[in-house]
């Protein structure tokens, strides 16, 4: 039995498969969102919400079956994982926690001052986009899919790299107060220029990139070219799809801001 | 100025150094070549159409890939068959049209006539199937130091008294003068296969007569 999705050369089956890692990353998750709760005199149905989307997206994308044909069948499949993992879950999980563990957070100098420079928009670009080309290089994908260790890493990376990009957008611990509507709207469209570069590379490869989609055992509907192609046409459309929800949620916000403010100057006028 | 002394005596005194600088190098292969290289066996099958196909006359002049598979193969076999297709498709009509690929199935049982050729459809309408005995095709392959088909028990899963057939997962290339040259294991990808086809019909010096080896027998 396998406790982490990673390529293993069998047949596809749609046969189901326990993946107990995966399990336990969501009970561990659930456990600290609980206790959080409590520490913090409970949550509103919009984080609770939230959370529960987070660990959904986490839950589908690691577990069979989108985990294991990620894993080892289909890089379109991978990138589906790498979409949920990384610009979908992280923002939920941010906008899950309750104010007072902002605070909580921010009263740890240790922690507020590293958050501090990693979550900087500049360097949260940087790192993001660079774990991002290191997690689909290909000499990366084939050295560590087959091994349950290194799928598991590349899936760590992808959180990690989720998390500090989203950081700077929905996270309030360093406030930023100069980091407003327009600039992370201005953010946002920064980023879906940065992952231009791995889908171009994807889409346009004329031969297949990765060697573990393409001597998997044979997904009968898709061949190993039209998948990678797909591979790349998800990360841009799909990854476009999420971040630009996220400027118009952003766009609206701000708006209501601007009413807001408009508003009161009005009334004290 | 001290010149070399093979330098001072062209012709018939040039040094064995010289005489590779001036022969054209084998070209460069991603696949085992093999040295020596083998005669291309002579034998034999059915094609899929029922017709008797004479392997050596069938394939002459052409660069030949001859691959022994079953097509209930859940890895090995529409690997190869894929990534072969995908490249010739690649290729220009006139390297193309030079390239015979042949699957010799080592499951008669369940790969009768109709269903090699639909399965080969899938790939690519001119791959050439053909069928035997297992007796036929295991002296092919001894031909061919390949091991014989085995018949194993697979996996437990839905269908009873499924089998799945362990046998030879290499590909060997034969060049257009009939000899097999080159190996091809699985892990062969797309992009060694788009290196190394042009420059098999594209033809030698293969190392054997650039070396002045012995030719070797089948």
């Amino acid at each position: 039995m396998q406790w982490w999705c990673s390529a293993q050369g069998l047949a596809w089956s749609w046969t189901w498969r326990p993946y107990v890692g995966v399990w336990i990353l969501v009970a561990v998750l659930v456990v600290w969102y609980v206790r959080l709760a409590r520490r913090s005199g409970g949550v509103d149905a919009g984080r609770r919400r939230a959370f529960a989307g987070a660990v959904a997206s986490l839950w589908v994308a690691l577990d069979w079956p989108l985990g294991a044909l990620a894993a080892g069948y289909l890089a379109s499949v991978h990138m589906v994982q790498f979409l949920l993992v990384a610009l979908v879950a992280p923002p939920l999980l941010l906008l899950s926690i309750p104010d007072p563990a902002w605070k909580g957070l921010a009263r740890r100098p240790a922690i507020a001052g590293a958050l501090e420079g990693l979550t900087r928009p500049i360097v949260a670009v940087i790192v993001f986009n660079g774990l991002v080309w290191l997690t689909h290089w290909p000499r990366v994908v084939d050295g560590l899919m087959s091994y349950q260790a290194g799928s598991f890493l590349i899936d760590m990376l992808w959180i990690l790299a989720g998390f500090v990009f989203w950081w700077p957008v929905v996270g309030k611990v360093p406030a930023r107060a100069r980091f407003g509507y327009p600039r992370k709207v201005a953010y946002l469209i920064l980023a879906t220029v940065a992952n231009t570069g791995v889908f171009i590379y994807l889409t346009f490869s004329h031969l297949p990139v990765y060697a573990t989609y393409e001597l998997a055992p044979p997904i009968p509907w898709i061949t190993s070219r039209e998948d990678q192609q797909a591979a790349g046409l998800l990360m841009k459309m799909g990854g476009g799809l999420v971040l630009w929800t996220a400027i118009a949620i952003l766009f609206g916000r701000w708006y209501q801001a601007e009413e807001g403010s408009g508003a009161t100057r009005a009334e004290k006028a | 100025m001290l010149l070399p002394a093979a330098a001072l005596l062209p012709g018939c005194g040039a040094g064995a150094g010289e005489r590779a600088a001036a022969e054209p190098a084998p070209p460069e292969l991603r696949g085992t070549v093999l040295e020596p290289s083998w005669e291309k066996p002579d034998f034999t099958l059915a094609d899929t159409e029922g017709r008797p196909f004479d392997f050596r006359a069938g394939t002459e002049g052409f660069v030949t890939l001859l691959f022994f598979g079953y097509t209930h193969c859940p890895d090995v076999c529409p690997i190869h068959m894929a990534n072969i297709a995908a490249v010739l498709q690649d290729l220009d009509y006139a390297e193309r049209s030079r390239i015979r690929v042949v699957f010799v199935t080592t499951d008669p049982e369940r790969d009768t006539a109709p269903v090699v050729r639909a399965w080969l459809d899938r790939f690519d309408r001119s791959f050439i199937g053909l069928r035997g005995t297992k007796e036929e095709v295991d002296r092919v392959q001894a031909a061919l130091h390949l091991p014989a088909a085995i018949r194993q028990p697979s996996r437990p899963g839905p269908l009873p008294g499924a089998y799945a057939v362990g046998h030879a997962a290499q590909v060997i290339a034969f060049t257009a003068d009939g000899r097999a040259r080159v190996v091809y294991p699985f892990g062969t990808r797309q992009s060694d296969w788009a290196h190394d086809l042009p420059k098999l019909v594209a033809g030698g010096p293969w190392p054997e007569a650039g070396l002045g080896a012995a030719a070797a027998g089948g």
